[in-house]
């Protein structure tokens, strides 16, 4: 091997050389093979220290750097960007970390962690000895995007990525945009209706050049990568005929926006279907819709003056599968009180909730329900109110938290059932993208808090409801910035992928199916190779997690960085 | 007289806190240049400085400390920490100016290796308010180990000039003689990040906040239960005993009108619910109480946190506290009524924990010269369009990103963060 | 010198080495003879490298899994148990003892779990050393 390597020990101002005697290791290392000089430094990452880096590099024509010095997540882009200004590539650098995993793990023990220094510095710089210069995989992206589910996440999303200047396919299955928007009354704050807000948005859709609505149109195949994805799309979906016109898109990314659909109650629950007057939240609104403002508010022909909301129906279910609470339905229904209040006079309202939860200043909401006169009852999670119809009237028994367990007997003329969001029942999309599930069953993204907007899909973005129960505000602040990532992917009309890749060995692959099985992100497939079948890693998908090289039985497999010859040379110096 | 340097950039982001690092970097990954000013010693807000984050319970150093790089390290990004806009003015569409003092950190910050070898040599000790006043610091010190920039500072108004750092720094960066710099930043646009303050304690004088010993903040049981924590274990000020009867009271200073705060804070039950958890971890014989008005776990995943907690053991009691009281070992009798009996209690508790909520920074506005972005009744920045556009002010080319428009968790305050971003994006490019 | 057992730990770059580092950081001492090899993720050990350490001359083998908290999917801890299921079959044809090699998943912070698990590991090592 002709590699010429430069080693650099690091003091650390103490915080290494107070418990490893770090001239004790560059004696050790400094006649290890490939090893042209081997020093040591108060600091490494200090200028001063990373400009003579530099010089070394460029003076003695090195061809790979090992830094022993803290723990490679704090300086790695450090000594990245050293070898990278010196014109050496940067996968030249390896990494020794002799502080975090010597000095101070080991500060009782000035001799044990020299001797691991040393250790950890040598199998290094027996990894150094194998280090290739790597490129990133360079792909070309298409400065398209499409957007599925036009409701106001993808609506938002299409109108904020046209503006950033990148053409937007906004592909809705029913015939018009707005999705659950028009079931919604006024929105707190800023008192907009859902319809008033639709209005807005047809508006603004319509001046976008760049966005492509597509109505009435679904999915029917979808392939490819970040940079290009491509799409069967199949139109007039209503017709029911057999596909009447299908086209293919090709875009850059995915902003999936399909949205929730709201709990339907099983029959019987509350006296769902069962009793006249037991409703649903969205039907309710439908009625406060339809009826005429001043008059009273009538239902069924009958006049109503008492109405029971029932709250958490279909959410924070004790015996049920959604565990989870829909977060916007407190809100919904307390605003629906004060609009038919607002709208048809006098009415008085129960509500039986399970705790309010009008978080932030909806609170605000809450404090003037409860002006206005409006009754709120909390029932115990686990003995939920009771509703009957004895001689046409329709009562709701619970027992009240807030007065000591008290039972309360009302009679009304209209029970609501506050029902929470669930995943779209139409999985279809899901499927064809391959997108994970958490566990309430909505789109999972890979991170809440780094990486809130991305899944485990490449150059797929989540975004609204489809994601997890939201309000309007909040679907709209994910969709802003789920379009900014995505915008990410498709700006410069190039992506640049880590080069840490797994590849296949095609002389000694027998094709048996079992690394790709194993992949996780799809990237190995079945190919012809000289007349031989056998797996082939597509490196733009692969992530280099090294799942697929276990399981292979011939071995052929590796991963660049992590292969038998670099992790079995260091096991060798480190077990010696 | 004053000289000041005048720089130029697309985008200002006011605030490096977890939104603004946020909303910068999405700016910045798009090839637009911006300048993050921040008044504190270190980027990371509030964020850096929590235990672990609900609900899943990642370590928030290991959640920040990569944003923190992955910002600090951003060749089109900028940073001022320990800088202070005097004022911003808008002056025309897509013209704004923003004149920016930084104060002397008194050490060069190229030079600093961080080697704290000033921290040791330094004779001045005072209190350490990155750990919330909980334990004290020296007068030239790092604030805190995850720092970004990791870098030493003097601080001037108790340092005695004793020239103790400026011997023991090995790389000669100590420099008493820094001053005032000041800079005229013009940028295309800007994004307020500037976060919300803790409601103080001392204004509930009916709960012993700022007056009983072993009555904490929640922000001060968050440094305890940090990674990077100021003791090794869990104590109670007053006498440094390891507590066992520990309580939560919610809504301290939140829904409340008595105590100036009408909204709810949205963060305090859950974070509260996650402190809870985590002492159950590190003192398994403790018993937590959590006395509460309602329990807002509404975000994804958060109700089911809540019912682990109940699963845990954590006890849940339904009432508002009305007093607590200071008794004669230290301990703390609270006095409330029990919501499910309906009846006035008491019990004893030996470290109470005020679950204090998220006020408006009311400052923000005041950062403007001329037109002044409106604010709303709890003094926070006013929404221009809040449902369809949650990231306009009411000043065109001015957004908002984070709890400076209200109080917010983690990822709503990273989600408005790419919002107000996008709002900006759009800006630029119209 | 009490003579230690010498013990491999592959560790996973993004979740577990960070707890390691986390142990060093808060000083939470182990001993010396425990050497970490990072890799991207835990499912990706090959047995032979488990082999060829245990043949090289260390005591031991430990797996410091990703577990749930593994970006690359929730298979992972299932990948990573089934690695160690073959690899124990190998070790018992062998004729070396399969509790030489042992996993266990470690959150990022999980450092004082580590630190438990490798000294509880090294005794069982040194304990059957010397027997």
């Amino acid at each position: 091997m002709d590699k010429k390597l430069g080693v650099y020990i690091c003091a650390c101002g103490g915080n290494i050389s107070d418990y490893v005697d770090i001239e004790k290791v560059r004696e050790a290392v400094k006649d290890e093979d490939c090893v042209l000089l081997a020093r040591t430094t108060m600091f490494a990452c200090g200028d001063s220290n990373q400009k003579e880096m530099e010089k070394d590099i460029q003076e003695n024509n090195l061809s790979g750097i090992v830094v022993a010095s803290c723990s490679p997540k704090l300086h790695l882009t450090t000594f990245r960007s050293v070898s990278e200004r010196a014109g050496l590539n940067k996968y030249n650098y390896v990494h020794a970390n002799i502080r975090e995993q010597a000095s101070w793990a080991h500060s009782g023990n000035k001799q044990g962690a020299t001797e691991k220094a040393i250790h950890l510095v040598k199998a290094a710089i027996a990894k150094a000895r194998f280090a290739k210069s790597l490129e990133p995989t360079r792909i070309k992206s298409q400065k398209s995007v499409a957007i599925i589910g036009a409701g106001v996440a993808g609506i938002k999303a299409s109108i904020a990525l046209s503006n950033m200047g990148d053409n937007v396919y906004l592909i809705e299955r029913e015939n018009k945009i707005g999705g659950k928007l028009a079931s919604l009354g006024k929105v707190f704050p800023g008192n907009i209706t859902g319809e008033d807000m639709i209005a807005r948005l047809n508006e603004e859709v319509k001046n976008e050049d760049r966005i492509t609505l597509l109505t009435s149109t679904k999915i029917k195949e979808c392939s490819g990568n970040i940079g290009d994805f491509r799409i069967r799309l199949q139109d007039n979906i209503e017709t029911g005929e057999p596909a009447v016109s299908e086209r293919e898109i090709n875009v850059g990314s995915i902003l999936v926006a399909t949205g929730f659909e709201s709990y339907t109650p099983s029959e019987g629950e509350y006296g769902y279907k069962e009793i006249d007057n037991v409703i649903t939240l969205p039907e309710f609104r439908d009625l406060i819709k339809n009826g005429k403002e001043g008059k009273e508010l009538v239902f069924k022909n009958r006049k109503i003056r008492d109405i029971a909301f029932i709250y958490c129906v279909g959410s924070r279910q004790i015996k049920g599968e959604n565990k989870y609470c829909s977060r916007y339905c407190c809100s919904a229904a307390i605003q629906s009180s004060l609009d038919i209040k607002e709208r048809f006079g006098d009415v008085q309202v129960y509500h039986f909730t399970k705790g309010v939860r009008t978080y932030g200043s909806q609170e605000l909401k809450y404090a003037e329900a409860s002006r206005s006169g409006d009754i709120f009852i909390q029932f115990p999670d686990k003995d939920e109110p009771v509703v009957s119809s004895e001689k046409g009237v329709t009562l709701i028994k619970a027992k009240d938290i807030l007065s000591a367990k008290k039972e309360i007997e009302a009679a009304v003329d209209l029970v609501v059932l506050v029902t929470g969001m669930v995943p779209d029942s139409d999985k279809s999309v899901g499927s064809l993208l391959k997108l994970p599930r958490g566990r309430d069953n909505f789109f999972n993204e890979i991170h809440m808090k780094l990486r809130p907007v991305e899944t485990v899909i490449d150059g797929i973005t989540i975004a609204g409801t489809c994601q997890g129960p939201k309000g309007v505000m909040e679907s709209v602040n994910s969709a802003l910035s789920a379009a900014v990532k995505t915008h990410s992917f498709v700006s410069k009309g190039e992506l640049e992928l880590s080069p840490i890749v797994a590849y296949t060995d095609v002389k000694t692959c027998e094709w048996c199916g079992a690394c790709s099985e194993a992949c996780p992100y799809n990237a190995i497939s079945k190919s012809e190779e000289d007349g031989k079948v056998v797996a082939i890693v597509n490196k733009t998908t692969c992530k280099g997690c090294g799942m697929c090289l276990p399981v292979c039985d011939s071995d052929s497999i590796e991963l660049t960085s992590f292969t038998n010859n670099e992790i079995e040379s260091m096991i060798e110096i480190l077990a010696n | 007289m004053q000289i000041r340097t005048k720089l130029k950039f697309d985008a200002l982001v006011v605030g490096g806190g977890i939104a603004g690092g946020e909303a910068a970097l999405n700016l910045a990954n798009n090839g637009y240049k911006v300048a993050i000013i921040e008044k504190e010693l270190s980027i990371g807000g509030k964020m850096i400085l929590l235990s672990k984050v609900f609900p899943t319970l990642d370590c928030s150093a290991c959640i920040t400390t990569p944003k923190v790089s992955e910002i600090s390290r951003h060749p089109g990004i900028t940073i001022f920490t320990e800088s202070d806009v005097e004022n911003i003015e808008k002056r025309g569409e897509h013209n704004f100016i923003a004149f920016v003092k930084r104060r002397p950190r008194y050490v060069i910050a190229e030079d600093c290796t961080g080697c704290q070898l000033c921290e040791k040599a330094c004779p001045v000790i005072t209190k350490d308010q990155f750990q919330y006043n909980l334990v004290g610091r020296k007068a030239a010190f790092i604030p805190f180990s995850i720092a970004s920039p990791k870098v030493a500072a003097i601080d001037m108004e108790n340092c005695t000039l004793c020239g103790a750092c400026e011997k023991a720094c090995p790389s000669n960066c100590i420099d008493f003689t820094q001053e005032d710099r000041f800079y005229e930043i013009e940028a295309s646009t800007a994004i307020i990040a500037t976060g919300f303050k803790l409601y103080d304690p001392a204004n509930l004088p009916r709960y012993g906040g700022g007056q009983y010993k072993n009555v904490l903040t929640s922000m001060q049981m968050e440094r305890q239960l940090a990674p990077t924590r100021p003791f090794n274990t869990i104590l109670r000020p007053g006498d440094g005993k390891v507590p066992d009867k520990i309580a939560y009271v919610l809504c301290a200073g939140s829904r409340d009108d008595s105590a100036g705060n009408p909204i709810c804070s949205q963060i305090c039950c859950m974070y509260s619910i996650k402190q809870a958890q985590l002492l159950m971890g590190a003192l398994p014989m403790a018993d937590i109480t959590i006395y509460y008005i309602d329990i807002r776990a509404f975000g994804k995943g958060y109700d089911e946190f809540y019912e682990q907690a109940k699963g845990m053991g954590v006890k849940f009691i339904k009432g508002k506290i009305g007093r607590i009281s200071e008794l004669s070992n230290g301990n703390l009798s609270l006095r409330y009524e029990d919501i499910q009996s309906g009846r006035i209690k008491e019990a004893e508790h030996d470290l109470v924990v005020l679950s204090v909520g998220a006020l408006a920074n009311k400052e923000t506005p005041l950062l403007f010269k001329g037109i002044r972005p409106d604010v709303d009744k709890q003094d926070f920045i006013l929404q221009g369009d809040p449902i369809l556009s949650p990231a306009k002010t009411t000043i065109d080319g001015i957004f908002v990103a984070g709890t400076a428009s209200g109080p917010k968790d983690i990822p709503d305050s990273i989600l408005s963060a790419g919002s107000a971003a996008a709002e900006a994006l759009s800006y630029l490019t119209r | 010198m009490v003579s230690q057992a010498k013990i491999l730990v592959f560790s996973t770059e993004k979740i577990s080495d960070p707890a390691i580092d986390m142990a060093g950081l808060l000083k939470l001492h182990y001993p010396p003879q425990v050497y970490t090899i990072a890799i991207p993720c835990s499912s990706g050990v090959k047995p032979r490298w488990i082999l060829k350490a245990l043949e090289k001359g260390f005591d031991g083998v430990f797996i410091a899994a990703d577990g749930s908290d593994c970006s690359h999917g929730e298979s992972c801890t299932e990948k990573t148990g089934a690695i160690v299921g073959k690899t124990h079959n190998l070790m018992k044809e062998k004729g070396i003892d399969p509790a030489r090699l042992k996993m266990a998943a470690l959150c990022s912070v999980c450092s004082e779990s580590f630190v438990k698990q490798i000294r509880s590991f090294n005794e069982y090592l040194l304990k059957s050393k010397n027997s």
